[in-house]
């Protein structure tokens, strides 16, 4: 528990987490921004362009950008230490490896958690609330039955935060850990999407931002993802996102000379 | 302080046995075996890449040796539980994030190992950077950086500490300072080793001497042994040179003429010089025992195991 009190300490004195935080902040106030705008939208069309025009897609822009936010601060958390060479110090005062892994996972983890289910959820409730009474087309169902899609979202924010301080620990630089985040984030979704059928829509399911409306059980009909993936299933590779990395990245530290 | 009379004899110790370390082709630390223990400070010497740095991280667990043993009080330093409290490093006072406070890097290091906020102002209070504990680390000196990092590695009041290249950098004040720190923590029985490439400051500072060269052990010795192996004889300054150098060969003394008139004496002491030339009436100048500078002995030492001059330590 004093690694943990430790990694917490660090985290929450360094300006970078408030800087990452608030960038997470900034996009649930953009995504309330554009609600009272497409509110204004709906009010001014005709009943039939109505029905095409769905909410969601802005819904689910806030947790998608904070998962990008959380993961820079994941990369940052291992990063700065080899940067300053403060990682020398780290493992001298906790020299179980592992165990300087494990807090700084689980600090990470946790505010990546808190504040992923915060943007994500504080998008879903904050637009519905916004919007009002409009009857969008694709908001007919209760908040208790959509919010449990918003939390499977938040959540994978954690999984990218922790994706994010495995790759800073594996490759040991916050250019190239920020660049690989970015890549998976959104490069190679574009990219799996451009692929023959069917493997686009076979890859596309696998791909870190698809997990969480397969878990949800949704169709990906209107993304560039797949949903060939049962919800069991998808909750696995989620998983192994943010495990098999931290595996790696446990063994490469406590192989490596600091 | 920490520890009492009840402590068993490998407690403040650092033990090399056999140490080696491989970097592919590169070998930084050849079979290197010493014993460094409390109550004095030890010097750790050697030219740039002479391998003292590599010997502490390994003694400090973070690099793994190839083959060898390096213990702490005992043991590897990989199986302390909270190292904090047994032994204190400043491997490089550079190696701070610049965005945080001061207290706060001291913070979660005290908190790593269960050390209490009061101990973190305590010892800022002992290395003079209480007034700029809540300022950020980036606009820190690097004298203040300095002191930051010997303020961490006396947090946990540790028996043992361990400071490599600490003077680099500072100015003729932290010199000082860093210099009558150290006396006093080996003067409390704590075991004190310094790493430097500069005989000058060990001279000043340390009272036994590691002298390692290429990865190997070169001395192991005190530093009054050093420059007594050195001695080179007496300087004599008379006006009657050739009657002194008679008496003096006559009585067993080796005599050498040295240019502008004066002699250098070996295998005698100054009492015995001055006693056979007043016995004879002879005036003498000057009767200065001279010694190699410890510098000098240092470089005639190391000579032929410096690495390339650039290379860092």
């Amino acid at each position: 528990m004093d690694a943990v009190a430790a990694e917490w300490w660090k985290l929450r004195s360094v300006r970078s987490t408030y800087w990452t935080l608030s960038a997470a902040a900034a996009v649930f106030v953009f995504v309330l921004l554009l609600a009272f705008q497409m509110a204004h939208i709906w009010d001014g069309l005709s009943v039939e362009r109505r029905a095409d025009f769905t909410l969601r897609p802005l819904q689910e822009l806030g947790g998608w950008a904070a998962a990008l936010c959380l993961a820079v601060l994941g990369v940052l958390s291992v990063t700065s230490e080899y940067r300053s060479g403060m990682i020398r110090t780290t493992l001298t005062v906790v020299p179980r490896r592992g165990r300087v892994l494990a807090a700084k996972a689980a600090v990470v983890g946790t505010v990546a958690l808190v504040a992923g289910e915060a943007v994500s959820i504080g998008s879903f409730l904050g637009t519905r609330l916004v919007v009002g009474d409009r009857p969008f087309p694709d908001q007919g169902a209760s908040i208790a039955h959509d919010l449990p899609d918003f939390a499977i979202v938040g959540a994978s924010v954690a999984v990218f935060a922790l994706l994010g301080m495995s790759l800073g620990v594996l490759l040991r630089s916050t250019a190239g850990a920020l660049v690989s985040v970015v890549f998976l984030w959104h490069v190679l979704p574009l990219l799996v999407f451009q692929l023959p059928e069917p493997w686009n829509e076979r890859v596309g399911s696998v791909m870190p931002g698809a997990l969480p409306g397969q878990i949800a059980g949704r169709s990906a009909d209107s993304s560039i993802y797949g949903d060939l993936l049962p919800p069991g299933a998808a909750a696995a590779v989620m998983l192994a996102y943010a495990l098999v990395p931290l595996m790696l990245a446990g063994f490469a530290l406590s192989r490596r000379d600091a | 302080m920490c520890g009492g009379p009840s402590r068993t004899t490998v407690d403040r110790m650092i033990e090399v046995r056999e140490l080696t370390k491989r970097y592919g082709a590169t070998t930084a630390v050849d079979r290197l075996s010493f014993t460094v223990r409390p109550g004095t400070v030890t010097g750790f010497l050697g030219p740039n890449g002479a391998g003292k740095t590599t010997s502490m991280r390994i003694l400090l667990g973070l690099d793994a040796a190839t083959s060898g043993e390096a213990l702490v009080n005992g043991g590897g330093y990989a199986a302390l539980r909270r190292p904090m409290r047994e032994v204190g490093a400043l491997l490089d006072a550079g190696a701070v994030h610049g965005g945080r406070r001061a207290f706060d890097h001291l913070g979660w290091l005290a908190r790593s190992n269960g050390i209490g906020a009061r101990r973190v102002a305590e010892v800022l209070e002992q290395v003079g950077l209480a007034g700029v504990a809540r300022k950020r680390v980036g606009g820190f000196s690097l004298g203040m950086r300095q002191r930051l990092g010997i303020a961490a590695a006396l947090l946990g009041d540790p028996g043992v500490l361990m400071f490599d290249e600490p003077v680099n950098g500072l100015d003729p004040d932290g010199v000082r300072w860093i210099r009558e720190l150290m006396r006093s923590l080996a003067a409390d029985g704590r075991t004190v080793l310094v790493s430097s490439h500069l005989m000058t400051e060990m001279e000043l500072t340390a009272d036994r001497l590691i002298i390692i060269g290429r990865g190997r052990l070169i001395a192991d010795t005190s530093v009054r042994e050093l420059a007594d192996r050195f001695r080179r004889g007496v300087l004599v300054r008379t006006p009657r040179p050739a009657a002194l150098t008679a008496v003096l060969a006559a009585a067993g003394g080796s005599v050498e003429s040295m240019p502008g008139g004066a002699l250098t004496v070996t295998g005698m002491d100054v009492a015995v010089i001055g006693d056979r030339a007043a016995a004879r009436g002879i005036p003498l100048y000057e009767v200065t025992p001279h010694s190699a500078s410890l510098e000098e002995a240092y470089m005639e030492l190391t000579a032929g195991s410096t690495e390339f001059g650039a290379v860092a330590s």
